[in-house]
């Protein structure tokens, strides 16, 4: 068990000071609140409505393909990083990748997955 | 300069090739698709594109019977046991995906029929896994196709169904991978053979019974089953069947390699026990409550929870012949469950509607060849001759008897007695006259169920009646 001793103590460090950071403030601060003060913390205007409100369903489908491409371009790093080492092999393996991440696109493209409607 | 990496060879690369087959017919079937204008031949060219995969893979993969091989440095096991398990889940592909002629709208169906396709690529890396992150990667493959898929109706029960078992799934994938993280800690390698050679340690056992509950709810065996009902009622019924087959292929696959390969013999005893536990409780609960089902697909849920249990109960005592026997149940369950599945699609006018017990009354009468196919594979899911269920089942019976389990015997025999009613229930409905004002009679106009039906049969029947085919076919797992 004793390498796991320092991810043990990493453990009860972090929740020690994750505990300290949140709750000393609130014992030693001293309040005195008026309107200002109360007001939510934002730049510029006034918040009119909750935050929490509706939006369109198609900020989700531009979200999801993000995040989808997003990740599958992250992928490339560590190809690159190891391009070299890798030689031949890691070069048809990302060719094989670009293709059927090029089919996806492709296919997102035609099924009108880009077109904000 | 490091040394170069012993990178891959052409042994490795043909041991994935019928999984990269299928693969591709996925992206040919999506491809292919842009390029077709509105209509009904969608879904046929996207199926039949699908199934040319399935079936060269299927081919590919029994050419690889008999030789075995550790690709990519043991994370694949080519051979062994991982071909019968994917030639079950490639064989229960192309039957759901016939159900209902691919799943969803004329428009969705090249998507979904490409989800199912990489979903079976997932459950034929479980089949072959050797490490823990083969295992992983596989079971997350076919899980995250299956939340689609389940979703894939306009149904509310569908959306219902894709979200219970995106939540429940994950949480068990949090399980097993924080067990494979355990078993990394106490061995220092994702080999599985590796664990087996470690010295036993409290953080092996705590990560294999984490791992064992992750896979225990893939299975759906009893206090990990609640989610599998709702899921199978929900979700359209071709995913149901795909489902109720392929996943448990894969998740059989695993656990079978992990019981027999991968834990050390000295205790392999005590961390098993809890998981033979689980299954005979999965046999009693899973027939007790089946006979209060009314809705058909709820019904092969439960009865599917309790045939689930009879084969990891073939496991016990970690026999050699009891590996073959659960594979061999396992195929005579996939034969059976496919045929009953087929019989509720040729019941349905939309394949994406639910079906009521109620609407096996009388059908006899009505449709006789129907209504004998439905009987036949009942008569095998209770277990009684001439079929497959029979066999299968005096085989698990043999084997955990003579691994000097009694009690898991007594036990399957108590499930097979309730599951009698549950399944006779159904035979009893059919062969009753009734008035057919009061029936809801559908059919539906696919007639690609009616093979499905005569495969199986035929399956069921050859199994049932050549029962020492087991042992002789099907080999080991190293």
């Amino acid at each position: 068990m004793t390498p796991y001793g320092p991810v043990a103590i990493y453990l009860a460090v972090a929740l020690a000071a994750a505990l300290l950071f949140t709750v000393l403030p609130g014992l030693m601060a001293q309040r005195k609140p008026n309107a200002v003060k109360s007001e939510a913390y934002e730049c510029g205007v006034e918040p009119t409505s909750d935050v929490s409100g509706r939006f369109p369903v198609r900020f989700y489908l531009i979200a999801m393909l993000f995040v989808v491409f997003d990740v599958e371009a992250a992928s490339f790093y560590p190809w690159a990083v190891q391009m070299h080492q890798l030689r031949v092999f890691g070069l048809l393996e990302m060719i094989v990748f670009v293709i059927v991440l090029g089919i996806g696109y492709a296919y997102v493209w035609k099924r009108g997955g880009f077109q904000w409607r | 300069m490091s040394p170069p990496i012993p990178y891959v060879n052409s042994a490795d690369l043909h041991a994935l090739l019928p999984t990269t087959v299928i693969a591709a017919a996925g992206l040919l079937a999506l491809v292919v698709d842009l390029f077709m204008s509105a209509g009904r031949a969608r879904r046929w060219i996207a199926v039949a594109i699908a199934a040319a995969g399935l079936v060269i893979a299927g081919v590919l993969t029994a050419q690889q019977y008999g030789h075995s091989y550790p690709a990519f440095g043991g994370a694949y096991m080519q051979g062994g046991f991982a071909v019968v398990l994917g030639e079950i889940a490639i064989f229960a592909t192309l039957v759901s995906l016939g159900l209902g002629i691919g799943i969803g709208r004329d428009d969705q169906v090249a998507g979904t029929t490409a989800i199912v396709l990489w979903s079976t690529c997932g459950a034929l890396l479980m089949a072959g896994a050797g490490n823990l992150m083969m295992i992983f990667l596989g079971l997350e493959l076919l899980s995250l196709g299956l939340y689609c898929l389940c979703a894939m109706s306009v149904r509310s029960a569908a959306r219902e169904s894709g979200l219970k078992y995106l939540l429940l799934s994950s949480m068990a994938s949090g399980f097993l991978l924080y067990g494979m993280a355990l078993l990394f800690g106490g061995t220092g390698s994702v080999a599985l053979a590796a664990i087996s050679a470690a010295p036993p340690s409290p953080l092996i056992a705590l990560g294999a019974g984490l791992f064992l509950v992750g896979i225990a709810f893939k299975l759906s065996l009893v206090p990990f089953h609640s989610w599998t009902p709702d899921v199978y009622e929900g979700a359209p019924l071709s995913v149901t069947a795909y489902m109720s087959v392929v996943t448990k292929a894969g998740a059989l696959g695993v656990l079978g390699r992990f019981a027999y390969a991968a834990l050390p013999p000295a205790t392999a005893n005590a961390i098993l026990l809890p998981v033979w536990t689980v299954a005979a409780i999965s046999m009693i609960v899973g027939n007790l409550a089946a006979l209060q089902q009314i809705d058909m697909k709820r019904l092969l849920a439960y009865s599917g929870i309790g045939q689930v249990g009879y084969i990891v109960a073939a496991f016990a005592g970690q026999t050699p012949l009891g590996l073959r026997y659960a594979i061999f149940y396992l195929a005579a369950y996939t034969f059976m469950n496919l045929g009953a599945f087929a019989v509720v699609a040729l019941m349905l006018k939309d394949a994406d509607g639910s079906l009521g017990v109620g609407a096996f009354a009388g059908l006899a009468y009505r449709r006789p060849w129907l209504a004998a196919a439905m009987t036949f594979f009942l008569l095998s899911l209770a277990g009684l001759p001439p079929t497959a269920g029979f066999t299968g089942k005096i085989l698990i019976l043999a084997s955990s008897v003579g691994a000097g389990y009694w009690w898991l015997s007594v036990l399957l025999i108590a499930g097979t007695a309730i599951s009698v009613y549950v399944y006779f229930k159904i035979v009893r409905a059919m062969f009753v006259r009734v008035d057919e004002a009061h029936v809801r009679a559908e059919r539906s106009t696919n007639p690609l169920p009616w093979i499905s039906i005569a495969v199986c049969a035929a399956a069921v029947f050859v199994l049932g009646i050549y029962p020492l085919a087991p042992s002789d076919i099907i080999p080991l797992a190293k």
